[in-house]
Protein backbone atom coordinates (compact mmCIF):
# COMPACT_ATOMS: atom_id res chain seq x y z
CA UNK A 1 0.00 0.00 0.00
CA UNK A 2 2.81 2.53 0.86
CA UNK A 3 4.79 1.04 -1.41
CA UNK A 4 2.30 1.91 -4.18
CA UNK A 5 1.14 5.28 -2.68
CA UNK A 6 5.51 6.07 -2.92
CA UNK A 7 5.62 4.55 -6.19
CA UNK A 8 2.51 6.94 -7.58
CA UNK A 9 4.58 10.04 -5.90
CA UNK A 10 7.39 9.71 -7.67
CA UNK A 11 5.73 9.20 -10.85
CA UNK A 12 3.43 12.43 -10.26
CA UNK A 13 6.24 14.38 -9.04
CA UNK A 14 7.73 13.75 -12.08
CA UNK A 15 5.35 13.87 -14.18
CA UNK A 16 4.04 17.74 -12.50
CA UNK A 17 7.49 18.38 -14.10
CA UNK A 18 6.46 18.04 -17.42
CA UNK A 19 7.32 13.82 -17.99
CA UNK A 20 4.58 13.14 -19.91
CA UNK A 21 5.81 9.62 -20.00
CA UNK A 22 5.64 9.02 -16.06
CA UNK A 23 2.40 10.72 -16.05
CA UNK A 24 1.28 8.41 -18.87
CA UNK A 25 2.54 5.77 -16.22
CA UNK A 26 1.21 7.11 -13.30
CA UNK A 27 -2.47 7.19 -14.88
CA UNK A 28 -2.29 4.02 -16.31
CA UNK A 29 -1.17 2.77 -12.73
CA UNK A 30 -4.52 3.88 -10.91
CA UNK A 31 -7.06 3.74 -13.81
CA UNK A 32 -7.66 0.02 -12.38
CA UNK A 33 -7.87 1.63 -8.74
CA UNK A 34 -10.47 4.59 -9.79
CA UNK A 35 -12.60 1.73 -11.49
CA UNK A 36 -12.69 -0.52 -8.54
CA UNK A 37 -13.51 2.95 -6.82
CA UNK A 38 -16.31 4.00 -9.11
CA UNK A 39 -17.58 0.15 -9.22
CA UNK A 40 -17.79 0.11 -5.35
CA UNK A 41 -20.48 2.69 -5.61
CA UNK A 42 -22.27 1.90 -9.01
CA UNK A 43 -25.31 -0.95 -9.12
CA UNK A 44 -24.88 -1.33 -12.85
CA UNK A 45 -21.63 -1.27 -15.59
CA UNK A 46 -23.60 1.32 -17.36
CA UNK A 47 -21.62 4.45 -17.64
CA UNK A 48 -19.06 3.10 -15.44
CA UNK A 49 -16.16 4.04 -17.68
CA UNK A 50 -17.34 7.60 -18.69
CA UNK A 51 -17.08 8.40 -15.00
CA UNK A 52 -13.67 6.81 -14.28
CA UNK A 53 -12.81 8.84 -17.66
CA UNK A 54 -14.25 11.75 -15.86
CA UNK A 55 -11.79 11.01 -12.93
CA UNK A 56 -8.99 11.21 -14.79
CA UNK A 57 -9.76 14.54 -16.08
CA UNK A 58 -10.57 15.44 -12.70
CA UNK A 59 -7.38 14.10 -11.45
CA UNK A 60 -5.98 16.03 -14.46
CA UNK A 61 -7.45 19.33 -13.68
CA UNK A 62 -6.40 19.20 -10.20
CA UNK A 63 -2.78 17.30 -10.03
CA UNK A 64 -1.44 20.74 -9.34
CA UNK A 65 -3.20 20.48 -5.84
CA UNK A 66 -0.81 17.76 -5.06
CA UNK A 67 2.32 18.33 -3.13
CA UNK A 68 5.42 17.16 -3.74
CA UNK A 69 5.99 14.76 -0.61
CA UNK A 70 2.11 14.42 0.40
CA UNK A 71 0.88 11.00 0.10
CA UNK A 72 -0.47 10.24 -2.98
CA UNK A 73 -2.95 7.38 -1.97
CA UNK A 74 -5.33 9.54 -0.36
CA UNK A 75 -5.20 12.55 -2.30
CA UNK A 76 -6.21 10.32 -5.38
CA UNK A 77 -9.32 8.27 -3.41
CA UNK A 78 -10.16 11.96 -2.26
CA UNK A 79 -10.70 12.80 -5.43
CA UNK A 80 -12.15 9.71 -6.79
CA UNK A 81 -14.72 9.25 -4.11
CA UNK A 82 -15.66 12.71 -4.61
CA UNK A 83 -16.10 12.89 -8.43
CA UNK A 84 -17.72 9.51 -8.29
CA UNK A 85 -20.45 10.83 -5.66
CA UNK A 86 -20.90 14.06 -7.68
CA UNK A 87 -21.38 11.69 -11.14
CA UNK A 88 -23.59 9.77 -9.49
CA UNK A 89 -25.97 12.40 -8.30
CA UNK A 90 -25.76 14.21 -11.31
CA UNK A 91 -26.69 11.27 -13.51
CA UNK A 92 -29.79 10.58 -10.84
CA UNK A 93 -30.92 14.23 -11.40
CA UNK A 94 -30.95 14.48 -14.91
CA UNK A 95 -33.37 12.93 -17.17
CA UNK A 96 -33.89 9.40 -15.76
CA UNK A 97 -35.69 7.77 -18.77
CA UNK A 98 -33.50 4.99 -19.53
CA UNK A 99 -31.40 5.37 -22.80
CA UNK A 100 -32.86 2.55 -24.40
CA UNK A 101 -36.08 3.73 -24.53
CA UNK A 102 -35.37 6.77 -25.94
CA UNK A 103 -33.24 5.58 -28.84
CA UNK A 104 -35.41 4.45 -30.55
CA UNK A 105 -37.32 7.89 -30.83
CA UNK A 106 -34.08 9.81 -31.27
CA UNK A 107 -33.09 8.07 -34.57
CA UNK A 108 -35.88 10.09 -36.18
CA UNK A 109 -33.38 13.06 -35.39
CA UNK A 110 -32.67 14.08 -38.97
CA UNK A 111 -29.09 13.88 -39.14
CA UNK A 112 -27.44 17.04 -41.23
CA UNK A 113 -29.68 19.78 -39.90
CA UNK A 114 -27.12 21.62 -37.82
CA UNK A 115 -24.54 19.60 -39.43
CA UNK A 116 -25.04 21.32 -42.86
CA UNK A 117 -24.20 24.53 -41.44
CA UNK A 118 -21.04 25.99 -42.92
CA UNK A 119 -19.21 26.48 -40.17
CA UNK A 120 -19.84 22.49 -39.01
CA UNK A 121 -15.98 22.52 -38.45
CA UNK A 122 -15.41 25.82 -36.39
CA UNK A 123 -18.81 24.55 -34.38
CA UNK A 124 -17.44 21.34 -33.70
CA UNK A 125 -14.15 22.68 -32.52
CA UNK A 126 -16.47 24.15 -29.54
CA UNK A 127 -17.43 20.70 -28.19
CA UNK A 128 -15.27 18.05 -26.15
CA UNK A 129 -13.54 15.76 -28.17
CA UNK A 130 -15.39 12.91 -27.99
CA UNK A 131 -18.75 14.43 -28.99
CA UNK A 132 -17.23 15.98 -31.97
CA UNK A 133 -16.03 12.70 -32.83
CA UNK A 134 -19.42 10.94 -32.76
CA UNK A 135 -21.23 13.56 -34.44
CA UNK A 136 -18.40 13.14 -37.05
CA UNK A 137 -18.84 9.66 -37.45
CA UNK A 138 -22.47 9.60 -37.44
CA UNK A 139 -24.01 13.18 -38.94
CA UNK A 140 -20.97 13.62 -41.30
CA UNK A 141 -19.69 9.94 -42.35
CA UNK A 142 -23.47 8.28 -41.87
CA UNK A 143 -21.90 5.39 -39.58
CA UNK A 144 -24.76 3.61 -37.52
CA UNK A 145 -25.03 4.58 -34.17
CA UNK A 146 -23.70 0.44 -33.57
CA UNK A 147 -20.75 1.00 -35.76
CA UNK A 148 -19.81 4.17 -33.55
CA UNK A 149 -20.68 2.31 -30.38
CA UNK A 150 -18.39 -1.10 -31.32
CA UNK A 151 -15.63 1.54 -32.12
CA UNK A 152 -15.98 3.97 -28.90
CA UNK A 153 -16.53 1.05 -26.03
CA UNK A 154 -20.11 2.71 -26.23
CA UNK A 155 -23.92 0.88 -26.31
CA UNK A 156 -25.81 1.78 -29.70
CA UNK A 157 -28.51 3.60 -27.09
CA UNK A 158 -25.05 5.66 -25.62
CA UNK A 159 -24.07 6.66 -28.80
CA UNK A 160 -27.50 8.02 -29.69
CA UNK A 161 -28.29 10.02 -26.53
CA UNK A 162 -24.59 11.57 -26.89
CA UNK A 163 -25.45 12.44 -30.48
CA UNK A 164 -28.50 14.13 -29.62
CA UNK A 165 -27.12 15.75 -27.05
CA UNK A 166 -23.75 17.21 -28.97
CA UNK A 167 -26.65 18.44 -31.69
CA UNK A 168 -28.50 20.27 -29.08
CA UNK A 169 -25.30 22.01 -28.08
CA UNK A 170 -24.38 22.53 -31.36
CA UNK A 171 -27.00 24.18 -32.30
CA UNK A 172 -27.60 26.30 -29.24
CA UNK A 173 -24.17 27.71 -30.28
CA UNK A 174 -24.40 28.12 -33.72
CA UNK A 175 -27.99 29.81 -32.92
CA UNK A 176 -26.08 32.00 -30.40
CA UNK A 177 -23.80 33.22 -33.41
CA UNK A 178 -26.32 34.32 -35.46
CA UNK B 1 -12.85 8.07 -26.15
CA UNK B 2 -11.33 5.06 -24.92
CA UNK B 3 -9.51 5.26 -21.49
CA UNK B 4 -6.29 4.49 -23.10
CA UNK B 5 -6.53 6.84 -25.45
CA UNK B 6 -7.80 9.47 -22.82
CA UNK B 7 -4.74 9.33 -20.96
CA UNK B 8 -2.46 9.34 -24.11
CA UNK B 9 -4.32 12.09 -24.72
CA UNK B 10 -3.87 14.05 -20.75
CA UNK B 11 -0.06 12.70 -20.76
CA UNK B 12 0.53 14.96 -23.80
CA UNK B 13 -0.81 18.19 -22.20
CA UNK B 14 2.01 20.74 -20.88
CA UNK B 15 2.76 20.45 -17.23
CA UNK B 16 0.58 22.02 -14.13
CA UNK B 17 1.43 25.37 -12.76
CA UNK B 18 3.57 24.87 -9.45
CA UNK B 19 1.76 23.82 -5.97
CA UNK B 20 2.32 26.89 -4.39
CA UNK B 21 0.12 28.67 -6.55
CA UNK B 22 -3.10 28.04 -4.43
CA UNK B 23 -1.55 29.92 -1.44
CA UNK B 24 -0.31 32.51 -3.48
CA UNK B 25 -3.95 33.11 -5.11
CA UNK B 26 -5.70 33.15 -1.87
CA UNK B 27 -3.08 35.26 -0.77
CA UNK B 28 -3.55 37.91 -3.66
CA UNK B 29 -7.46 36.72 -3.31
CA UNK B 30 -7.74 37.36 0.42
CA UNK B 31 -5.68 41.01 0.05
CA UNK B 32 -7.87 42.50 -2.98
CA UNK B 33 -10.92 41.46 -0.76
CA UNK B 34 -9.49 43.28 2.94
CA UNK B 35 -9.45 46.20 0.50
CA UNK B 36 -12.43 46.85 -0.52
CA UNK B 37 -13.06 45.83 2.60
CA UNK B 38 -10.76 48.51 4.40
CA UNK B 39 -12.47 50.71 2.12
CA UNK B 40 -16.11 50.43 2.90
CA UNK B 41 -15.04 50.54 6.68
CA UNK B 42 -13.16 54.15 6.22
CA UNK B 43 -16.05 55.36 3.66
CA UNK B 44 -18.80 54.06 5.85
CA UNK B 45 -18.24 53.59 9.70
CA UNK B 46 -14.14 54.97 10.67
CA UNK B 47 -12.14 54.49 13.23
CA UNK B 48 -13.26 55.58 17.08
CA UNK B 49 -11.63 58.75 18.66
CA UNK B 50 -9.08 58.00 20.49
CA UNK B 51 -8.34 54.50 18.96
CA UNK B 52 -4.75 53.90 20.73
CA UNK B 53 -5.67 55.16 23.43
CA UNK B 54 -8.56 52.65 23.86
CA UNK B 55 -6.35 49.67 22.33
CA UNK B 56 -3.80 50.20 25.70
CA UNK B 57 -6.63 48.83 27.51
CA UNK B 58 -5.78 44.33 26.86
CA UNK B 59 -9.87 43.58 27.06
CA UNK B 60 -9.80 46.16 23.96
CA UNK B 61 -7.62 44.87 22.54
CA UNK B 62 -8.21 41.12 22.53
CA UNK B 63 -11.51 42.74 20.90
CA UNK B 64 -9.23 43.38 17.75
CA UNK B 65 -6.78 40.26 18.35
CA UNK B 66 -8.68 37.27 18.92
CA UNK B 67 -10.88 37.53 15.97
CA UNK B 68 -7.68 38.18 13.89
CA UNK B 69 -6.26 35.33 15.14
CA UNK B 70 -9.66 33.21 14.21
CA UNK B 71 -8.66 34.27 10.99
CA UNK B 72 -5.48 33.15 10.82
CA UNK B 73 -6.39 29.82 11.76
CA UNK B 74 -9.26 29.69 9.71
CA UNK B 75 -7.34 30.96 6.74
CA UNK B 76 -4.85 27.97 7.12
CA UNK B 77 -8.08 25.54 7.81
CA UNK B 78 -9.39 26.76 4.71
CA UNK B 79 -6.34 26.43 2.43
CA UNK B 80 -5.53 23.13 3.85
CA UNK B 81 -9.16 22.02 2.55
CA UNK B 82 -8.96 23.02 -0.62
CA UNK B 83 -6.14 20.40 -1.10
CA UNK B 84 -7.73 16.51 -1.25
CA UNK B 85 -6.79 14.67 1.97
CA UNK B 86 -4.81 17.20 3.89
CA UNK B 87 -5.52 16.85 7.30
CA UNK B 88 -6.10 20.26 9.42
CA UNK B 89 -3.12 19.84 11.27
CA UNK B 90 -2.11 22.28 14.13
CA UNK B 91 -4.42 24.89 13.01
CA UNK B 92 -6.70 22.16 13.57
CA UNK B 93 -6.09 22.02 17.11
CA UNK B 94 -5.51 25.22 18.01
CA UNK B 95 -8.23 27.13 16.10
CA UNK B 96 -10.42 25.45 19.41
CA UNK B 97 -8.20 28.05 21.43
CA UNK B 98 -9.64 31.22 20.51
CA UNK B 99 -13.47 30.34 21.30
CA UNK B 100 -11.88 29.01 24.38
CA UNK B 101 -10.20 32.29 25.27
CA UNK B 102 -13.33 34.04 24.15
CA UNK B 103 -15.60 32.07 26.37
CA UNK B 104 -12.93 32.22 29.32
CA UNK B 105 -12.80 36.30 28.68
CA UNK B 106 -16.67 36.34 28.91
CA UNK B 107 -16.75 34.50 31.89
CA UNK B 108 -14.14 37.10 33.68
CA UNK B 109 -16.28 39.89 32.70
CA UNK B 110 -19.60 38.30 34.02
CA UNK B 111 -17.69 38.33 37.69
CA UNK B 112 -15.69 41.59 37.31
CA UNK B 113 -18.99 43.30 36.11
CA UNK B 114 -21.45 44.97 38.73
CA UNK B 115 -24.47 42.54 38.81
CA UNK B 116 -26.53 45.53 37.90
CA UNK B 117 -24.62 46.52 34.68
CA UNK B 118 -24.09 43.11 33.84
CA UNK B 119 -27.46 43.14 31.31
CA UNK B 120 -26.65 46.45 30.37
CA UNK B 121 -22.92 45.67 28.97
CA UNK B 122 -24.64 42.84 27.42
CA UNK B 123 -27.28 44.24 25.60
CA UNK B 124 -24.95 47.34 24.33
CA UNK B 125 -26.59 49.63 22.19
CA UNK B 126 -24.94 48.71 18.74
CA UNK B 127 -26.07 45.05 18.23
CA UNK B 128 -28.49 46.41 15.15
CA UNK B 129 -25.18 47.86 13.54
CA UNK B 130 -22.41 45.16 14.91
CA UNK B 131 -24.36 42.22 13.48
CA UNK B 132 -24.99 43.66 9.80
CA UNK B 133 -21.66 45.80 9.91
CA UNK B 134 -19.38 42.55 10.68
CA UNK B 135 -21.44 40.53 7.86
CA UNK B 136 -21.26 42.85 4.89
CA UNK B 137 -17.98 43.53 5.81
CA UNK B 138 -16.51 40.03 5.57
CA UNK B 139 -18.62 39.59 1.88
CA UNK B 140 -15.48 41.46 0.35
CA UNK B 141 -12.72 39.03 1.94
CA UNK B 142 -15.06 36.02 1.35
CA UNK B 143 -15.45 36.37 -2.32
CA UNK B 144 -11.90 36.91 -2.87
CA UNK B 145 -10.81 33.38 -0.99
CA UNK B 146 -13.89 31.52 -3.02
CA UNK B 147 -12.44 32.49 -6.60
CA UNK B 148 -9.33 31.52 -5.26
CA UNK B 149 -10.09 28.12 -3.92
CA UNK B 150 -11.90 27.47 -6.58
CA UNK B 151 -8.34 27.20 -8.38
CA UNK B 152 -8.03 24.22 -5.73
CA UNK B 153 -9.86 20.76 -5.67
CA UNK B 154 -12.11 21.27 -2.44
CA UNK B 155 -14.04 17.72 -1.45
CA UNK B 156 -15.92 18.75 1.10
CA UNK B 157 -17.09 22.61 -0.80
CA UNK B 158 -19.56 23.68 2.43
CA UNK B 159 -16.91 22.63 4.97
CA UNK B 160 -14.49 24.45 2.64
CA UNK B 161 -16.78 27.91 2.23
CA UNK B 162 -17.42 28.00 6.08
CA UNK B 163 -13.67 27.81 6.86
CA UNK B 164 -13.34 30.71 4.42
CA UNK B 165 -16.66 32.82 5.99
CA UNK B 166 -14.83 31.92 8.96
CA UNK B 167 -11.72 33.25 8.20
CA UNK B 168 -13.51 36.31 6.52
CA UNK B 169 -15.67 37.49 9.48
CA UNK B 170 -12.32 37.17 11.58
CA UNK B 171 -10.87 39.75 9.57
CA UNK B 172 -13.83 41.83 9.14
CA UNK B 173 -15.10 41.62 12.90
CA UNK B 174 -11.67 42.84 13.79
CA UNK B 175 -11.72 45.55 11.23
CA UNK B 176 -14.94 46.67 13.01
CA UNK B 177 -13.66 46.68 16.25
CA UNK B 178 -11.70 49.33 15.35
CA UNK B 179 -15.24 50.95 15.14
CA UNK B 180 -17.00 49.60 17.95
CA UNK B 181 -16.68 51.16 21.35
CA UNK B 182 -18.71 48.63 23.05
CA UNK B 183 -15.47 47.64 25.07
CA UNK B 184 -17.44 44.69 27.87
CA UNK B 185 -16.72 40.93 26.61
CA UNK B 186 -20.13 40.73 27.80
CA UNK B 187 -21.17 42.91 24.68
CA UNK B 188 -18.46 41.68 22.18
CA UNK B 189 -17.48 37.62 22.74
CA UNK B 190 -21.06 36.97 22.21
CA UNK B 191 -22.44 39.65 19.67
CA UNK B 192 -19.00 39.34 17.10
CA UNK B 193 -19.50 35.83 17.94
CA UNK B 194 -23.26 35.98 17.01
CA UNK B 195 -22.25 37.82 13.51
CA UNK B 196 -18.94 35.77 12.58
CA UNK B 197 -21.70 32.94 13.10
CA UNK B 198 -23.78 34.60 10.20
CA UNK B 199 -20.86 35.10 7.99
CA UNK B 200 -19.82 31.59 8.15
CA UNK B 201 -23.28 30.05 7.20
CA UNK B 202 -23.43 32.08 4.24
CA UNK B 203 -19.58 30.93 3.49
CA UNK B 204 -20.74 27.90 3.77
CA UNK B 205 -23.98 28.30 1.36
CA UNK B 206 -21.33 30.11 -1.18
CA UNK B 207 -19.15 27.20 -1.17
CA UNK B 208 -21.79 25.12 -2.02
CA UNK B 209 -22.67 26.61 -4.64
CA UNK B 210 -19.14 28.34 -6.03
CA UNK B 211 -17.07 25.75 -4.70
CA UNK B 212 -17.87 22.46 -6.50
CA UNK B 213 -16.05 21.44 -9.09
Amino acid sequence: MTDRSDRWGALLGRANRGEAVAYAAFLQDVTPVIRTIVRGRSSSEFENEDIVQEVLLAIHAKRHTWREGDPVAPWLYAIARYKTADAFRRRKGAVQVPIDDLAERLADEAPGDPTAARDLGRLLEGIDERSAGIVRAVGVEGESAGEVGARMGMSEGAVRVAYHRALTRLKKMAGSKE
Amino acid sequence: MKTEDLIATLAAEPAPPPAASLERRAGLGAVAGLAVTVVLFLAVLGPRANLGAALSDPVVLAKTLMPLLLALFAGALALRSARPAVPSGVPGRIVWLVPAAVGALFFWALGATEAGQRLVAFLGHSTQVCIPAITVLSLPILAGLIHAMRGGAPVHPARSGALAGLAAAGMAAAIYSLFCTEDSPLFYAVWYSVAIGVATGIGAVAGRRFLRW
